[in-house]
């Protein structure tokens, strides 16, 4: 099974052909995804869930603390974006920065809580904490609108300063995501990459040896969290501009649970690009299986369950394999020695 | 004054004293043995003195500094390497990594989020150098699974190494280790003397009796002889048990 | 104080509720070492499978149809409790052969696999019954509402603590008292002691998933007329079992009652002074405690830890 350390010298390139080709999907889809049967809204959802899973999988995946809550710090961005909007003024880009701060502070509370954790205890912590965001979220009506959601939040114009971009209709909202996507993929390929990410993998693989080679493991591991709670927190505000409203739903434990299986399924664990994977699969089966039959959530279960039972490292690993041809010193060795 | 000394050391789990008034001290530049039966507190005593358990009572000193009761990190950062008597290394990185990760150049840039992690040709000429001395060179990117047993306890003592330490510790660096691998080890040992501080448990007696300069046999959670090879030779306690027979 | 009392008392009964919970749950996580994300489904289908045992809607124009709707509810309920939670254990060996797979592998692994499961079950569960509330009909004898001391009580209430309470001391007799119990507590501890006695550990881990299962499904028919019938209850039942678990310690059988109890009175308390904000408490409870006791208030180390 490949893994997500395996990593070969040539690492630290700035871009690399993967990046090229999704490039080059997202920047033509609007072209295709209407003769496809899709619609443009839905490329918004996917780009925007890249963002998310691919942050989530530098906890995930890199770093090997298993969140079971993190939908919560999606959640807090999309309403920190809609507040700002409402209470602070109509700005992209103060949105944004709120989105992604107030989900980088909650990720340093919870972070400092279950940074000494481990295992399913680490598990267990984060869904606590993701439900006390969401039950707040619900219950905390004057500040979120409850469960009908906070309403009503604009799409404020890209200002670049000599130049405002109106994001009002959902193709320049796409193409605006899109580059923030690129932007997110740039800073965590190279965070992956970088003494520090390859410290966190260090970390997943051994924690007590990282700390008798003299790495504080515990500040690492909150690094992680919180660096990841801010992608999220990114993701968030997109969404919450995108649906131009937020709701406690993305908090919940079900929504958690979602990502978590997108990024195994895609196969997280073994790819960088596992979790694009993951996403696009999953919204496709939404959209396609979901135009069937009413049952879609059925059939991505089982497959997720068969995918956990005979294929852990899920859809990039499946293309790993079929990519790779068979190595000479990985073919069976003749069993000369065996009578001996 | 000895470079690593440990002064009346006592460790217990729960009703269990596992460790009764310990004193050791470790000389710079010597090969350090501690020997003792199974279950004689060996483990536990490494365990305490490279931070992994803090002791209930007694002085730790480095260089005649106190590190008792500092987190593992922390002594490690002070210059106390060990190895583990199970295999502990990053399992899915290449051999090269296990070094680099190690090394107090790379830990000095452990804050960098955006740089490469590998680019300084100077980092991996550093860790290609240690290779060579635990006797992989050449092997840098191999994952650190696929290496033979033998192989993997020479990258863990590499481990070690790439943290400059001013004292190194080798948990039963022989065990499961076969008659060759354990003499390429004690060959490795004897190139390493010239250059580190070396602590050493080990059951292996033949193996501690030809690289020590000094060993101390604990017992029961006590230190019950000291003094060179030939000395111990002499004991009446160490004559008398299996380990003389060996001697 | 006056006011409190009912409210303590209330959040015992909830207590003894949730414990029977987390009863199925904690048994298998101390033999298995895998936590059943599915075990709130399991739950919802137990209730599903006694509602069409109880009140074969189709099943009324056929003559055993007929028969059988003809008998008192409170036969038909008996039968529903008794077999029902078996269909559940057929779900849960059913899982169990599915978690196979998983057992060399992290815990992770289970954990991930049994979420898939749950969103399975909740699938079909909308498929087979539909997705709008249901109501599983209970006999009179326990329906309705008697007076006391000033105080209304629900006799259901009254009857389903008293049912955990019950379920609770079978389940602590069968583990403490009984040769099977010995067998699986030491597959709890050490499964290499289970084959040297010379016991199939396949077959003890699908027995025990099986019990675990049935649990969960008897306790899915016993809550739901308290907590409503619906397709997703098994994931507002399954937070709750698993705060309890670690609260109390994974593995630990008194630890997950005393857990419950504790769980049960903070949020009967909180009902009181803040009913918005009642479920929350359980989650404050559960980070103050795991803060400060890493592995809950009766915990030992696990594999789960890795």
């Amino acid at each position: 099974m490949p893994t997500l350390s395996d990593i070969s010298p040539r690492s630290a390139a700035w871009v690399t052909p993967p990046m090229l080709v999704l490039g080059f999907v997202m920047l033509s889809a609007p072209l295709w995804l209407g003769a496809v049967g899709l619609y443009q809204y839905l490329g918004i959802e996917i780009a925007i869930w890249m963002i998310y899973a691919l942050g989530f999988n530098l906890l995930f995946g890199y770093t090997g603390l298993h969140s079971f809550g993190h939908g919560a710090y999606l959640g807090v961005g999309g309403y920190a974006f809609g507040l700002f909007q409402h209470h602070v003024g109509s700005s992209l880009w103060g949105g944004l920065a709120a989105a992604i701060l107030a989900a980088g502070l909650a990720g340093v509370l919870v972070g400092a809580a279950v940074s000494h954790r481990r295992g399913i205890y680490f598990a267990l912590l984060t869904i606590a904490f993701g439900q006390v965001f969401w039950f707040s979220s619900i219950k905390l009506h004057w500040l979120t609108g409850g469960e009908d959601g906070l309403l009503n939040i604009p799409r404020p114009p890209l200002d670049l300063v000599f130049l405002e971009v109106p994001l009002g209709d959902n193709l320049s909202l796409y193409y605006f995501v899109v580059a923030v996507l690129a932007l997110a993929i740039l800073a965590l390929w190279r965070m992956v990459n970088s003494p520090f990410g390859r410290i966190l993998q260090a970390i997943r693989q051994n924690e007590m040896r990282a700390a008798f080679v003299g790495y504080e493991v515990w500040r690492f591991k909150l690094m992680a969290f919180v660096l990841s709670a801010m992608f999220a927190g990114l993701a968030g505000g997109l969404f919450a501009m995108a649906q131009e409203s937020a709701y406690p739903d993305v908090m919940s434990l079900h929504q958690s649970g979602l990502i978590v299986m997108m990024v195994l399924v895609g196969g997280g664990l073994v790819s960088f690009w596992g979790p694009v994977l993951g996403v696009v699969l999953y919204f496709v089966a939404r959209d396609v299986l979901g135009a069937l039959t009413e049952t879609w959530l059925l059939w991505y279960g089982l497959m997720f369950m068969a995918m956990v039972m005979f294929r852990p490292e899920g859809l990039a690993g499946v293309l790993h394999r079929l990519r790779r041809r068979p190595e000479p010193g990985a073919t069976p060795r003749p069993a000369a020695s065996e009578g001996a | 004054m000895a470079l690593f000394e440990a002064r009346n050391i006592h460790k217990r789990f729960g009703a269990r004293v596992v460790l009764e008034d310990i004193s050791l001290s470790f000389e710079e530049g010597q090969v350090s043995g501690i020997m003792g039966p199974n279950g004689a507190g060996k483990t536990t005593c490494f365990h305490v003195l490279t931070g992994r358990h803090a002791p209930d009572r007694g002085e730790i000193l480095l260089q005649g500094r106190s590190i008792v009761s500092l987190p593992p990190q922390r002594v490690a950062r002070l210059g106390v390497a060990r190895s583990f008597q199970i295999m502990n290394l990053f399992d899915d990185s290449t051999v090269l990594e296990n070094i680099v990760l190690a090394l107090p150049a790379f830990r000095a840039r452990r804050r960098k989020l955006f740089s490469a992690a590998f680019a300084d040709p100077g980092l991996l000429d550093a860790a290609r150098g240690i290779l060579d001395q635990v006797g992989l060179g050449g092997r840098e990117w191999e994952p650190s699974v696929s290496l033979s047993y033998g192989d993997r306890r020479a990258l863990e003592i590499g481990v070690a190494l790439a943290a400059q330490p001013r004292v190194l510790f080798l948990d039963e660096p022989t065990s499961g280790l076969g008659t060759e691998a354990t003499q390429n080890l004690a060959q490795l040992i004897k190139r390493l003397r010239q250059r580190y501080t070396i602590v050493i448990i080990e059951h292996d007696m033949r193996f501690l009796f030809q690289l020590a300069d000094r060993i101390s046999v604990i017992h029961w959670g006590q230190v019950i002889a000291e003094g060179t090879p030939e000395q111990l030779r002499a004991n009446k306690w160490v004559q008398r048990s299996a380990l003389g027979e060996l001697a | 104080m006056v006011q409190l009392a009912p409210h303590l008392f209330n959040g015992l009964t909830l207590g003894l509720l949730f414990a029977l919970i987390a009863l199925g749950f904690t048994l298998i996580v101390g033999v298995m070492e895998v936590l059943n994300l599915a075990h709130g489904s399991l739950f919802a289908l137990g209730a599903y499978i006694a509602l069409t045992m109880i009140d074969p809607g189709w099943a009324q124009n056929t003559a055993l149809g007929s028969f059988w709707l003809g008998l008192p509810i409170a036969a038909r309920y008996a039968v529903a409790l008794a077999f029902a939670p078996l269909l559940v254990a057929l779900a849960g060996m059913l899982l169990e052969r599915c978690l196979r797979p998983t057992y060399d592998k992290a815990p992770l692994y289970g954990l991930l696999l049994t979420f898939g499961a749950a969103l399975v079950i909740e699938e079909l569960i909308r498929l087979g019954w539909g997705t709008g509330e249901r109501h599983l009909p209970v006999p009179g004898a326990i329906n309705g509402a008697f007076f006391f001391g000033g105080l209304i009580f629900s006799k259901y209430k009254i009857f389903a603590a008293l049912f955990s309470l019950a379920a609770i001391g079978a389940v602590w007799f069968f583990l403490e008292r009984t040769p099977y119990g010995a067998i699986i507590k030491a597959g709890a501890h050490d499964s290499e002691m289970v084959r040297a006695l010379g016991y199939d550990l396949a077959r003890l881990r699908m027995f025990v998933f099986g019990f675990g299962a049935a649990l969960a499904g008897l306790a899915g028919i016993v809550m739901v007329p308290i907590w409503g019938l619906r397709p997703h209850v098994g994931i507002d039942v399954v937070i709750p079992a698993f705060l309890i678990i670690v609260l109390g310690g994974v593995g630990s059988f008194w630890g997950a009652v005393v857990a419950s109890i504790l769980v049960g009175l903070a949020v009967g308390v909180t009902g009181a002074y803040a009913p918005a904000w009642s479920l929350m408490s359980m989650y404050l409870l559960l980070i103050a405690v795991v803060c400060y006791r890493s592995r809950g208030l009766f915990g030992r180390k696990s594999a789960l830890e890795r």
